[in-house]
């Protein structure tokens, strides 16, 4: 009673200030870090070489023939991406869902190898198969039957099916398993035979997580560098372009380096958007009376389903385990030698310490930030639902298309000159890591946050709580396993990141999956192979941690 | 002068408007009850009073101190949420210890204390049990004793017993009464049940679309309905055109209305010892238990009548012809706008 006579006081003012703080702190990362680079990177797509203003860049996108091939290029992967994805995709959600599967722990544990694949090894580990000196390409030739080598636009498509099938995978079998058995009983029971039951009833309800997942995989497919680059052999794309356009030894052409990457942002908006408008309608709640039963085939069909599954998880995770198994070859300098060895391991205990450590420090650093900065605005987004809190929100959906070459290129064009530069520092690289996967912070804090609900923090306040203690003792200790659990799988990302701080590393700021680029460029497998096998044990571990956390959730990694 | 006094409440989401001018005045010690149909804004009401959600326009005093200044963790206002509020990473003792702790209070005295509410709310054999696992009904529970352990200045139940079955609700209610008279606090208390908020409350303020009907005791909500919406949403009430049986008609009345329990029914062949009666023809009969209700139709208009303590092998086929009568002096008189009427021969 006496508290309340003694403090006449007005209305509580904290909550505005500080999450008008936070909301400026944002808007200010935000300018910087995004807005100011991408506008640079626009405005550098409007000069010539010698600095004037024109078209010239726009021009030659259109009408070079390299470039323009580029451009069709990327939309035969990401399209090829997206059939492959979805096609291996949902045979495997179908099947892992509905089916009983042998294993099946173990195919799930195979798809997320698939996701967490260093980035570049796995190419290399489909041409040590079946490049042209493949082993199994070799084999089959010595029995006569004659293999293509995986190079060209028909590789890449392949390597991306298998590398991206799993968001079509984890989305789709989540969709698949939760609907409401209930629903295909009732269409059944309405006179609808079983292809148009699926047609009409299962194939609409699957659908949002279908497209969500193909989405995944088509903007991925445009913005992967490595596989084009080294599979390629002649097949160019506009990620590929870029890069060779920035970091052409001689004639450097930022101009034309933006110009691209632009490009392929404005690629993966469209799509992004297209999606969007397609499952606009399709947000489905199930509560999950009667869930679907895994049936059990026999014979043939069951032999043919399980060959399909195998086939799919063991191609997907392949890249991981060659890598695992040639980091433990004996090697003589770069080259392999017959029998097993820790050569390649003590190799970089050695020489490549300080790059391990690079690693570990750069994705630790920008997780911290990540987690927190990522918190406090999805804090903000959920809790206000403002125009400007709104606005915030879709900014945040522009780092979420924005390729690693993109990022890397803009952070170059606007810090590279001052009144801010940072170029060839750590700070830009953990700079580029943090803004590329705050928005994926952000929406899983706001998620929780939705979650929990106002009125939690509300009965901490009516029972005589200030808004900050609520806050602290409710919210926090209630969203905390979330947010851990997103800060582990961030970090996966954040020590996998290579295409941004391959345009960003100076010597001195090499990191694991840099060094793993640049030792396969110099044919230096072995350390290629140690070096993933790190990644991948680090990765493991962290998503293991998560997953202890949050409960086995495949999802939670797209 | 009042405890808690409300006034002029007005509150605005957008276009709609969930407070519709809603004053009131609670006494210290009363136990306060609003009732009304979904949506009325109850909840509005409540989360104003404890600071959720600010007023567009109105002013509330608890204690003769505006509390529109006072920050809403200072208030002192226990709340017992509709949906629980239950915090998952709490134990269901922690949970009731919550605003103990916040207030200081010694632990072994919050034990003790804690102990005791559990007890009272019939939870003690679940203490140190996280709520995930618990049914809605017993969160309920434990939003009942966190909110009354801390022993605020007013309490706010927003139908803190919805979700409990019949025999739990009844023992609650009691001890929720209890505990409010012996602790002297002014309790505002929301429900949908009618039976409820007349066994329980010292007044009963009724709402619709964000206004109020009418306060006042449970018998005069009851006896005497200010409003004809106050008439059909309390208890069941007979409606009737001014004309319907040849009533006496009487300016001003559009409605006149009969509660079923005031019909008396006597087999068409027994003289009515009322004023006034009517023939119809039995259209069902329901059997409730301790009452029976007979729907009755009479030249084109359907009636109520209750039977109290109807026997057990009791049963009225359909089709019957029966004899209602009514003594004049229990209709009620509404105007076309719903309000009600003195009639001078009714009363
Ligand atoms: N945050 C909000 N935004 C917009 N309209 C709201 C909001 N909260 C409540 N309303 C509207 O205000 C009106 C009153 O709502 P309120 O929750 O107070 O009803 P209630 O009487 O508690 O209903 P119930 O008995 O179903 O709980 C409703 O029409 C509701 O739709
Ligand atoms: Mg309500």
């Amino acid at each position: 009673m006496s508290a309340i006579a003694d403090t006449p006081r007005q209305r509580s003012r904290w909550q505005p200030d500080f999450w008008s703080l936070v909301a400026f702190a944002a808007w200010a990362i935000l300018i910087l870090l995004l807005l100011m680079p991408l506008s640079l990177v626009l405005v550098s797509s409007f000069r010539d070489e010698s600095g004037g203003l024109s078209l010239a860049n726009w021009q030659r996108l259109f009408t070079s023939a390299r470039y323009f091939n580029a451009f069709v290029n990327t939309l035969i992967v990401g399209f090829g991406g997206l059939a492959g994805a979805l096609l291996l995709g949902s045979v495997m959600a179908f099947c892992m869902a509905r089916l009983q599967i042998a294993g099946s722990r173990l195919v799930s544990m195979l798809a997320i190898l698939a996701l967490v694949s260093p980035p570049f090894i796995g190419a290399y580990s489909w041409i040590v198969l079946f490049g042209s000196g493949g082993i199994v390409r070799q084999t089959l030739m010595s029995w006569g039957i004659f293999m293509p080598p995986i190079y060209g636009v028909w590789g890449v498509l392949i390597v991306f099916a298998f590398k991206f099938y799993p968001y079509v995978y984890l989305l789709t079998s989540g969709a698949l398993a939760n609907i409401n058995r209930s629903l295909e009983e009732a269409a059944e029971n309405l006179g609808l035979t079983p292809f148009q039951r699926v047609m009409k009833v299962s194939f609409p309800l699957v659908l949002p997580a279908l497209s969500a997942g193909g989405l995944l995989a088509l903007i991925h497919a445009i913005a992967d560098f490595g596989t084009p680059r080294l599979l390629g052999r002649g097949f160019n794309v506009l990620a590929t372009e870029a890069y060779t356009a920035y970091s052409a030894e001689i004639g450097s052409n930022l101009g034309m380096a933006t110009t691209l990457s632009l490009a392929l942002i404005l690629l993966s908006m469209v799509f992004v958007f297209i999606q969007r408008f397609m499952s606009r309608r399709n947000v489905y709640h199930s509560n999950l009376i009667n869930r679907p039963e895994k049936v059990r085939l026999r014979g043939f069909a069951n032999v043919a389903a399980h060959a399909a599954v195998y086939f799919i998880a063991l191609g997907g995770a392949m890249p991981a385990i060659i890598a695992a198994i040639y980091s433990v070859r004996k090697t003589n300098g770069p080259v392999f030698q017959p029998g097993f060895g820790l050569e390649s391991y003590s190799r970089i205990i050695a020489t490549l310490g300080d790059v391990v450590r690079n690693s570990l420090v750069f994705s630790g650093v920008a997780v911290l930030l990540i987690v927190v900065v990522g918190t406090l605005i999805g804090c903000l987004v959920a809790r206000r639902n403002t125009v400007q809190t709104s606005l915030l929100d879709a900014t945040l959906m522009v780092p979420y298309v924005m390729p690693g070459i993109v990022v890397g290129v803009a952070f170059i064009a606007a810090f590279n000159t001052p009144p801010l530069v940072m170029t060839g520092t750590a700070t830009i690289i953990i700079l580029s890591v943090f803004i590329r996967r705050l928005p994926y912070a952000v929406r899983s804090s706001a998620a929780a946050l939705r979650q929990v609900g106002p009125s939690m923090e509300e009965a901490a306040i009516s029972l005589g709580y200030s808004p900050v203690k609520a806050f602290l003792r409710v919210t926090i200790p209630l969203i905390a396993p979330g947010i851990i659990a997103g800060a582990m799988l961030s970090f996966v990302t954040a020590i996998n990141e290579l295409s941004s701080s391959l345009v960003l590393y100076v010597g001195g700021t090499v990191t694991m999956p840099v060094k793993i680029y640049i030792a396969i460029n110099d044919g230096d497998y072995g350390t290629a192979a140690s070096l993933s096998t790190i990644l991948l044990v680090l990765s493991g571990a962290a998503i293991y941690l998560a997953f202890r956390l949050l409960g086995r959730d495949e999802r939670a990694l797209l | 002068m009042a405890y808690l006094q409300v006034d002029g409440a007005i509150k605005r989401y957008g276009a709609t408007t969930a407070l519709d001018g809603v004053s009131f005045a609670v006494g210290k010690g009363e136990f306060f009850t609003l009732l009304g149909p979904s949506g009325c804004g109850k909840t509005t009401l409540l989360r104003s009073i404890a600071g959720f959600s600010q007023l567009s326009e109105g002013r509330i005093d608890l204690d003769g101190v505006d509390l529109l200044a006072v920050p809403p963790h200072r208030r002192d206002i226990g709340m017992v949420f509709q949906d629980y509020a239950i915090f998952p990473h709490l134990t269901v003792a922690e949970n009731v210890a919550f605003g103990l702790k916040a207030r200081k209070v010694p632990a072994s005295a919050i034990r003790e204390r804690v102990a005791e509410a559990l007890a009272t709310v019939r939870l003690a054999a679940l203490a140190d049990r996280l709520p995930a696992a618990l049914s809605g009904g017993q969160q309920q529970r434990i939003g009942i004793a966190r909110a009354m352990v801390v022993k605020p200045r007013l309490l706010l139940m927003d139908e803190p017993l919805s979700n409990l079955d019949a025999k739990l609700r009844l023992d609650l209610r009691d001890e929720i009464r209890a505990i409010q008279r012996t602790i002297g606090i002014a309790a505002i208390y929301v429900t949908h049940d009618q039976e409820e908020a007349l066994a329980i409350s010292d007044r009963i303020c009724v709402m619709d679309g964000g206004k109020v009907e009418q306060i006042g005791t449970p018998q005069q909500i009851y006896g005497q309905p200010a409003t004809r919406f106050v008439a059909s949403f309390v208890g069941t009430m007979n409606l009737l055109p001014p004309s319907a049986f040849g009533l006496p008609s009487s300016d001003g009345v559009a409605h006149w209305a009969v509660r079923p329990e005031r019909l008396r029914l006597s087999e068409a062949d027994t003289p009515a010892q009322f004023a006034f009666s009517l023939t119809g023809a039995v259209e069902h009969f329901t059997y409730l238990g301790r009452e029976a209700h007979l729907t009755v139709s009479a030249q084109g208009h359907r009636l109520v009548a209750q039977i109290a303590a109807p026997p057990p092998d009791l049963s009225i086929e359909a089709g019957r012809e029966i004899q209602l009568a009514l003594d004049l002096r229990d209709l009620h008189a509404f105007d076309s706008e719903g309000r009600r009427v003195t009639v001078g021969r009714a009363a």
